[in-house]
């Protein structure tokens, strides 16, 4: 057995030896950053059945007698990352059909799509999947890990919320746009409207029929439920059993009744600003996260009256405003204007290296944000919009066992992230990434491709006879 | 010299008349060079070359304090001019015409690039016939004319190998329909009118009667006084400017000295390069590692090279918008394995030396020009930005 082969059976090996769930584990780590506290150094994590137990110095938290244990005194360990809202890793992230809230993620995602190896190799261990923004009103996302072969192993959150889109899609105006975006609302409330009108009309005629015949008339009980939420309300929809309304429809009911995150895609102010009043005619402003442009920065104070769950910054960190005529620009800092603004910010990401989270968050530090805000900016802040901030972002007993192990800093550019545990169990190793090895340093994994051709000088015996 | 500094030593205040002293920065680490630190040091200008460089002063009051300070950067290969009309394609051979009548003072993507901290650019004629002609070597800020801004370096001879010059063209059959109605249309017709001119020229010195116009220019390139700088991506075309090079040593005609701009794939064969001497502008850094032409450029591309011992220039090709400026690629160089001071060399002196320029800029040192990259953090690192640009003593970008 060549000696490679061999290197890789023990790491898979020790992959699936790492750690099983109901197994208990332990990483010790050089320095622990849980971003629930001060950085611990010489730290230990301390997990069982894929969730964390105990974290705190070593030496102070007790480790299970049975508990495996993995040393890695010279890194870094730090919460996986979580990504608040992100279209990758599916077949083909966006419909034609303009209004499909009745599709779900769940049949497009991948598992074998390289977006999640990207994920892996760049310490992302949660990511909330939406559809694109080439939609108006796009199917149900979900909340998934980036570790296992079916979706349903990647599973975290299923109908994690909606993609909703403001900016117009490829071809569209913008008039259409919002037309579609207003009508769809209005179709689902006047389709209710008729079921409702329809019950009513039942029960009027029953109640005529016993009259006219001398019986009793019983009155019917409400098959169904008020409707909920605080936009427009339909008086009466409780007679209508939901059972029978069209499945289609209902989620779009589950939006205006406030029960689904929505991502609200807006590319440009105005967007934002006809964004928020249909959320809020509609019922679903406190369940929005806005997905803004880089110019939407002029509307930060709106965006702050309006109550929205929170904002994730564009890829463009810095906003450039060209004058026509002056030859200066006008640069405003994303980050550090709603840090002063006081609007809490998630980032979001592209790919693994140059636009990944932690490069992100790094690019904040030197736009002039706090380090602790643009840390936070990419754990525990996604991790509150979408709904999971009790279970990841953090490293803290009770969370999952999210953990990425870096070789140093997480904002520093020479640090690489060496390893990442996905609830208790190991999902990357980076000696044994050779996508990466052929990123970084060229070299094709075994087996992939010819070997370059032997290219020798062909007239070197010429020249040495010319030099002479 | 040494009377002014003793003078603005004595009068730090900027107000006083008759200091000699127009601009004070003071930064916490100056990188005067590679490998070379200063701390607390006082840089002072005047009449846009710096005076002085004082270890260990406190900032006075008018001066600019930044964290950290470098020399303005150099990208030897900017692009700013993508205008068809800045390369004569009469024919595709140019050799006597330079882009510096082609260039516009007053594009405001001087500024923009001035304000990413590229303070020297080179600018080619674009690529679109095999040699374009020569190029130039300006400051992106300060005089208003673009003589005054013009730097006297070596000549630079540009031109391609690859698609690129050839893409536009279509073969002229029957009656020729437009302007790139040409030839040649393919990788091995743009290497042909490589070794043809330069075969010319260098036949034209023995029979003079074969003498063509712009061989002169050819013939100091094969003589070295002209340096030769060709675009090649990818490992083939990279090795096709080295046998061009070896051919024409081999015929007796001289030595090119060559440079390869945006050779993504300089790291496939570092070997060819090592033998003729050459050295390599890289292109930006991809972050999927595809690059132009269908090339391929991993993360390490500069570190290996300059474990070759082949000198390396990064260049952000002129972009101004994050990730691609030239600041940014320093920052990735050294994600890919370079150190500090190799990757400000990168976009510093090595670049400043391939041009031929290195008396006037890449380093912060009395004599110099005034052209400074402030910083608010260690220059390079992704947690840092370019806060403010000092370029020809002009402040162009004012630190925050």
């Amino acid at each position: 057995m060549k000696p490679h082969l061999l290197h890789r059976l023990t790491a898979v090996l020790a992959l699936t030896a790492a750690a099983h769930a109901g197994d208990s584990y332990a990483v010790k780590a050089g320095t622990v950053m849980t971003m629930g506290g001060d950085p611990i150094e010489n730290g230990v994590i301390v997990m069982q059945d894929g969730r964390i137990t105990a974290v705190g110095k070593d030496g102070e938290v007790e480790i299970p007698w049975d508990a495996e244990v993995f040393e890695a005194p010279d890194l870094v360990a730090f919460p996986g990352m979580v990504e608040a809202c992100i279209s990758g890793g599916m077949d083909r992230p966006n419909e034609s059909v303009d209004v499909t809230p009745f599709l779900d993620v769940n049949d497009s995602i991948d598992p074998v799509n390289f977006f999640y190896e990207d994920m892996r190799r760049a310490g992302v261990t949660t990511i909330n999947v939406q559809q694109g923004d080439e939609t108006v009103i796009a199917g149900r996302g979900m909340v998934v890990k980036p570790s296992g072969m079916t979706v349903e192993a990647m599973m975290v959150r299923p109908q994690s919320g909606m993609k909703i889109s403001v900016a117009p899609k490829r071809g569209k105006s913008r008039a259409v746009q919002l037309m579609i975006l207003r009508n769809a609302f209005a179709d689902l409330r006047r389709t209710l409207e008729g079921m409702v009108q329809e019950k009513q009309d039942e029960v009027a005629k029953a109640r005529r029929e016993a009259l006219a015949q001398g019986r009793d008339f019983e009155e019917p009980k409400p098959a169904g439920r008020a409707m909920e939420g605080s936009g427009w309300k339909l008086e009466g929809l409780e007679w209508v059993d939901r059972s029978t309304i069209d499945a289609k429809l209902l989620p779009l009911l589950d939006v205006v009744e406030g029960r689904l995150p929505i991502y609200l895609n807006c590319e440009t102010p105005m967007d934002v600003l006809h964004g928020l009043a249909i959320a809020k005619e509609n019922g679903f402003l406190a369940q929005t996260v806005l997905m803004i442009g880089a110019s939407c920065w002029k509307v930060s104070d709106q965006i702050k009256e309006a109550g929205v769950r929170g904002v994730v910054l564009p890829l463009q960190l810095e906003h450039t405003e060209r004058a026509p005529f002056a030859e200066e620009d006008t640069v405003t800092l994303l980050p550090e204007h709603f840090a002063e603004k006081g609007i809490p910010f998630a980032l979001r990401s592209a790919n693994s290296t140059t636009e990944s989270l932690w490069y992100q968050a790094a690019r904040c530090v030197a736009l002039g944000v706090d380090r602790q805000q643009a840390l936070e900016a990419i754990t525990t802040m996604p991790a509150d919009l979408i709904g999971l901030g009790s279970d990841v972002g953090s490293l803290e007993p009770g969370h999952h066992a999210n953990i990425v192990l870096l070789s140093g800093d997480p904002l520093s550019l020479q640090s690489t992230v060496q390893y990442v545990f996905v609830e208790g169990r190991m999902i990357y190793d980076r000696s044994q990434d050779t996508r990466l090895q052929h990123l970084l340093e060229g070299v094709e994994p075994e087996g992939v491709s010819a070997d370059e051709p032997v290219v020798t000088d062909i007239h070197e015996e010429e020249r040495k006879a010319g030099g002479e | 010299m040494i009377l002014t500094t003793l003078m603005a030593a004595a009068a730090p205040a900027l107000a006083g008349g008759g200091t000699g002293v127009s601009l004070m920065v003071h930064a916490e680490y100056l990188h005067v060079g590679p490998g070379e630190v200063v701390r607390n040091a006082l840089v002072q200008v005047d009449e846009g070359q710096i005076v002085a460089v004082l270890p260990g002063r406190s900032a006075p009051d008018g001066a600019l304090s930044v964290h950290s300070a470098m020399a303005g950067m150099v990208d030897a290969s900017a692009r700013t001019t993508g205008d068809p009309s800045a390369v004569e394609q009469s024919k595709e051979i140019i050799t006597q015409l330079s882009v510096q009548d082609a260039l516009d003072p007053f594009d405001p993507a001087w500024g923009r690039l001035a304000r990413t901290g590229v303070t020297t650019a080179l600018i080619a004629p674009p690529d679109l016939n095999v040699i374009g002609g020569l190029t130039v070597v300006v400051k992106t800020a300060g005089a208003p004319r673009l003589e005054g801004r013009v730097l006297e370096g070596k000549p630079i001879l540009r031109g391609a190998i690859g698609d690129q010059p050839s893409a536009r063209n279509s073969p002229a059959f029957g009656r020729p329909r437009n302007y790139f109605a040409r030839r040649p249309t393919t990788r091995m017709g743009v290497e042909w009118e490589w070794r043809k001119a330069f075969f010319d020229a260098g036949q034209a010195e023995r029979f003079p009667e074969a003498d063509f116009e712009g061989a002169d220019v050819l013939r100091a390139c094969l003589k070295g006084d002209v340096r030769v700088m060709i675009q090649a991506w990818t490992t083939a075309d990279i090795r096709t400017a080295c046998y061009l090079d070896e051919e024409m040593q081999r015929e007796g005609y001289g030595d090119l000295d060559l440079v390869i701009d945006a050779g993504a794939e300089a790291w496939k064969e570092p070997a060819f390069l090592q033998r003729t001497g050459t050295s390599v502008v890289l292109p930006p850094f991809p972050a999927s590692g595809r690059s132009g032409e269908r090339s391929f450029m991993p993360w390490n591309t500069a570190r290996v090279l300059l474990d070759k011992g082949i000198p390396v220039a990064l260049s952000g090709h002129g972009g101004t918008s994050p990730k691609t400026r030239l600041g940014d690629q320093a920052g990735f160089a050294m994600r890919g394995g370079l150190t500090f001071d190799e990757a400000l060399a990168a976009v510093t002196t090595t670049p400043a030396a391939l041009l031929g320029v290195e008396q006037r800029v890449g380093r912060v040192a009395a004599g110099m020009d005034a052209d400074l990259v402030l910083w608010n953090g260690r220059p390079f690192e992704a947690t840092s930005a370019i806060v403010g640009v000092v370029a020809s003593g002009d402040v162009v970008l004012q630190p925050r």
